[in-house]
């Protein structure tokens, strides 16, 4: 289970010409700009997108939670919804290790359920490894962090793959915080039940990231930005999160000038 | 004859108090940066000692592989290690509640009219709560690893598996001294505390008639007891007193003696960083004829108390590979904000939330479970590869299933369940996996979204409510579609 | 109290006989020769003199003192080291290896032999023994290890009380690292009483992560390097 991230052992397909995208929950109520964005970016490098409108949480928040009968409902209903065998690229690390590794413990090992693992890629994964994105910066010089979820670190090395894709920004300074692979505190339904052990962890990674002096970090994960806006909104500080889909797509198009704060 | 009258672990309490614990600890400043100082400090120390990421994951899969095997022959080898020590002179014990394991102990040090006992570090011997069933029995007990004699004085529990007094800096400590040690020449000087603290003990290790210590590794293969120290104080124990008990789990038999090297080697490693520990103490035998040292009678005691429940499921059953290295609450961001007393448990941090259910019945500890945000640290690190957040996983399961559904893994099944909790989660089910149900729930959220909550209890004492899109992106993408479908036709 | 009149020996039977039956439920019928091979790091191989650089390096690292000599200057190099911490008398054990060494500092020090019993001189050895020479049995150069491997000439005591340790390292008996030199020597055929790694001397990091030496056992471990 600690040897999750595969990446260095993952056979990546070719460029494919189509693709599925899967939204995740949070991004379909809350974040919908970052679904956009992502498609947008997709499709730019001649990708077609499948957005299955029967999609809706990869079941995770139940599995977390110990409800690992109605965590399975929902997470066969998702599979059912992504049945050509082409790439499932998931905008969050955390969902996409979900769908990825622990499908196959919730759903069984059988045929299906392993294709369907073996064809999820994280997003920037499947843009580092599928589609070799070599990013033209085109946005001004600007210094950003980095912040990446847990589960996206440990389970799908995407650390390592947001990092590239950061790096490879002409313009683009990437300032390493503090305390850097430290999780935030968000942890689904612990961030209710243990609220207040919550709140110490997001004050400290609110307080490392605002240490760099960056106007904006960037992370592959809506679930960590939620917790950690929310907290720097309600600190009143200004410095914001955006997901790397839609800073990426910012960066490369020549008239960016639109912040999607 | 007499049955034992089994007693109420004290950690029960505690442990309930889990969520009063947090709320008590959390506000204190100074505890948290003494927590936060020590974690840094140990995070570093092991980075620094393995010589490649290679080497480091090699040693992990074979140390998980020796742990895995001697688990797998676990009845067997407890066999075959009672046998060689018995054979080496050593009597074995066996308890299966902590109770047991303190009137075996009481009354073999009864036996030896023994009245002065000092301890080595032993966490089985915080489990079974030794010291207080001791002085209740009038004899005393003193522990002499300094961090457990800081503990000790203070009268508090350890607050990390390898480093008792973590939570107290050096004033604390000095003002400590202060107060108990007659003739104290007060000092923030740590050299200094230590030696006033060694003068205190050696007089002790002299005059005490019993040694208690634990045990790190037991060999089988050999009847052989290892321990791992840096101070002394272990050597101390099993030498200079007459009569040696050394109480331990029942997991921590190993097969071979030649499983030693690799298991020894990673656990100073993962635990403190050092390439070996100053001591590695290995007994096989009480004093021999001609010998001119050495207790007269050594015993071992092997305790239970839970550890064959964990056993008795293939998942479950990982948590008996842990070798005790404390990694796992080093690296842990929970552990380093609540620190270790918050658990109110014996073994605080990932390896205590694992392995405590089991001690102590889901009943007092369904709260340690869930108190993770699965961040998978202590996991990247844990040096026989326990895969510790899927544990907690499991045991948030156990937790919920209704308290009679069949088969019944752990004792208090079903504690954390709670029915509305439960129902909310059916509902959430049927929504999403249903995508009418979805697009409907969906519609509502983004229709009535000014309805939605500016507070939402504890989430928002330090955060300001998300706020749900007006669009969601099933409908943007929807609106997309049917724009260019337009457009083509109108092309067309 | 209320447990005083219970039979530990009856208690301990049925424990006994309850864990093993639990534990025995759950692996009946397993088939030991089906468990995955094992696997483990092949470590470099180092020369002699890479192994005694290694050997130094960490005992001088975890605070203990190295000095090469010989037989020969061994009685002189040891009346020096006590006389700058010192110290006018030493503990030593009866041994035919070291028998010279010993003779020679007969008219330099005051010697002590380990020719008692602890029992009835605890406080002698605590209180009266400000240092002692030890052998060693062999030692370990990945962790600067010392093997000591106590008998009733030098009993485990010893090393262990006496606030300062010298002891005569062999450098013909280092071993590259603990695994190779039990599988050479074949420990699990014959281990003593006791067996102890020596590392340095006694520590702690138990105040504030302060690295403290002198916590329990010996507060200096000099090591004298022979045969290098
Ligand atoms: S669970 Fe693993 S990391 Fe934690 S104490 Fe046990 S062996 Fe060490």
């Amino acid at each position: 289970m600690q040897q999750l991230n595969t990446q260095h052992l993952r056979d990546y397909p070719k460029k494919p010409k189509q693709v599925y995208l899967f939204g995740t929950c949070i991004v379909d109520s809350f974040f919908p700009d970052t679904g956009m964005d992502a498609i947008e970016l997709l499709e730019r490098e001649g990708i077609e997108v499948i957005y299955p409108q029967g999609q809706s949480c990869c079941g995770q928040p139940a599995y977390n939670s110990g409800y690992k009968d109605e965590a399975k409902a929902v997470a066969m209903a998702q599979v059912k919804q992504f049945p050509l065998d082409i790439p499932v690229v998931v905008v969050s690390g955390s969902c996409g290790g979900m769908m990825r590794h622990h499908y196959l413990d919730l759903l069984g090992d059988d045929p299906e359920i392993n294709n369907f693992c073996q064809r999820v890629f994280e997003f920037t994964e499947f843009l580092v490894h599928v589609l070799r994105l070599k990013p033209i910066d085109q946005g001004p010089k600007e210094r950003v962090a980095l912040h990446t979820s847990c589960a996206a670190r440990r389970e799908m090395g995407v650390h390592i793959t947001g990092n590239k894709l950061i790096s490879q920004l002409a313009n683009v300074e990437l300032v390493i915080h503090d305390y850097e692979s430290e999780c935030c505190g968000f942890g689904g339904t612990f961030a209710v039940k243990h609220a207040d052990i919550s709140a110490a962890m997001v004050a400290d990674k609110s307080k490392n990231l605002l240490a760099t002096d960056v106007v904006r970090y960037v992370s592959a994960d809506h679930g960590c930005m939620m917790n950690i806006n929310g907290a720097l909104d309600y600190q009143k500080q200004s410095l914001r999160g955006e997901h790397i889909a839609s800073y990426l797509l910012n960066r490369i198009k020549s008239n960016s000038s639109k912040g999607s704060l | 004859m007499k049955h034992i009258i089994e007693e109420e672990s004290k950690y029960v309490a505690s442990a309930k108090a889990f969520r009063a614990n947090v709320t008590r600890d959390l506000g204190n400043e100074e505890l948290r940066s003494n927590f936060r100082g020590a974690m840094d400090y140990l995070m570093d120390k092991r980075k620094g000692a393995f010589s490649s990421e290679d080497e480091l994951e090699v040693l992990r899969e074979q140390c998980k592989l020796i742990k895995q095997r001697c688990l797998a022959k676990l009845p067997h080898l407890l066999e075959q290690l009672e046998g060689n020590l018995e054979k080496n002179g050593i009597k074995v014990h066996w308890a299966e509640t902590i109770t047991e394991a303190n009137e075996i102990i009481a009354q073999l040090i009864a036996q030896k009219k023994g009245k002065s006992v000092v301890k080595g570090k032993s966490m089985v011997s915080e489990e079974t709560a030794l010291n207080d069933y001791l002085e209740e029995r009038n004899v005393e007990c003193l522990e002499s690893d300094m961090g457990e004699y800081i503990v000790q004085l203070a009268k508090e529990h350890p607050s990390h598996i390898i480093m008792p007094a973590i939570h107290q800096n050096k004033k604390q400590v000095a003002k400590l001294f202060a107060d108990n040690i007659d003739g104290f020449e007060y000092s923030t000087d740590v050299d200094t505390l230590i030696q006033q603290g060694r003068e205190v003990l050696r007089n002790k290790f002299c005059q005490a008639d019993v040694g208690i210590s634990g045990v790190n590794f037991a060999v089988a293969e050999t009847g052989t007891l290892c321990l791992v120290e840096n101070e002394g104080n272990g050597r101390m124990c099993t030498t200079i007193p007459d009569l040696h008990i050394a109480i331990t789990g029942i997991e921590k038999v190993i097969e071979h003696l030649a499983d030693v090297p690799p298991l020894l080697s990673l656990l100073t490693r993962s635990a403190t960083g050092q390439a070996i520990s100053t001591y590695f103490n290995m007994i096989s035998s009480p004093r021999k004829l001609g010998e001119k040292d050495g207790p007269e009678e050594v015993h071992l005691v092997l305790l239970d108390n839970g550890r064959s429940q964990a056993f008795a499921d293939e998942e479950l059953k990982q948590t008996l590979q842990c070798i005790r290295c404390g990694a796992c609450m080093n690296h842990c961001p929970v552990y380093t904000r609540i620190g270790g007393h918050a658990y109110g448990t014996v073994y605080p941090g990932p390896i205590g939330k694992m392995i405590s259910p089991h001690m102590l019945g889901l009943e007092a500890t369904t709260n340690l479970p869930t108190a993770s945000t699965l961040c998978g640290a202590c996991g990247e690190v844990c040096p026989v590869k326990i895969p510790i957040p899927k544990i907690l996983l499991r045991l948030r399961q156990e937790s919920v299933k209704p308290k009679s559904q069949q088969p019944q893994v752990m004792k208090g099944q079903g504690a954390g369940r709670n029915n509305v909790e439960a129902l909310i989660w059916k509902v959430w089910a049927q929504v999403h996996k249903s995508p009418t149900m979805y697009a409907l729930s969906m519609w509502g959220l983004t229709r009535f979204r000014f309805l939605m909550p500016k507070k939402l209890g504890g989430w928002t004492s330090v955060r300001t409510a998300p706020k749900p899109a007006a669009t969601t992106l099933h409908q943007r993408i929807n609106a997309k579609q049917k724009k260019t479908q337009q457009s083509q036709q109108e092309r067309g | 109290m209320t447990n005083t009149k219970a039979d530990i020996k009856a208690v301990s039977n049925t424990a006994r006989g309850n864990i093993l039956a639990k534990l025995k439920a759950e692996v009946n019928g397993a088939d030991y020769k089906k468990l995955p091979e094992e696997v483990s790091f092949n470590y470099p191989k180092f020369s002699r003199e890479e192994n005694l650089a290694q050997f130094i390096s960490e005992l001088e690292k975890n605070h203990a003192q190295v000095i090469k000599t010989t037989k020969e200057n061994m009685a002189e190099v040891i009346s020096e080291q006590l006389k700058v911490l010192n110290i006018t008398k030493l503990l030593y054990g009866e041994n035919d290896s070291h028998r010279e060494v010993i003779n020679a500092l007969d008219s330099k020090v005051d010697l002590q032999a380990y020719d008692f019993s602890i029992d009835n001189n605890k406080e002698m050895l605590f209180n009266e023994c400000p240092a002692a020479l030890s052998t060693s049995r062999c030692s370990i150069a990945a962790t600067g290890s010392i093997v000591l491997w106590p008998d009733e000439n030098e009993p485990r005591s010893l090393t262990l009380v006496p606030p300062v340790h010298l002891v005569i390292v062999d450098a013909n008996e280092l071993h590259a690292d603990f695994a190779s030199l039990m599988t050479s020597q074949q420990w699990q055929d014959k281990l003593p009483t006791n067996v102890v790694l020596v590392s340095g001397p006694s520590k702690t990091a138990d105040i504030q992560q302060t690295l403290a030496y002198g916590a329990h056992g010996p507060k200096a471990l000099i090591v004298l390097l022979i045969n290098i």
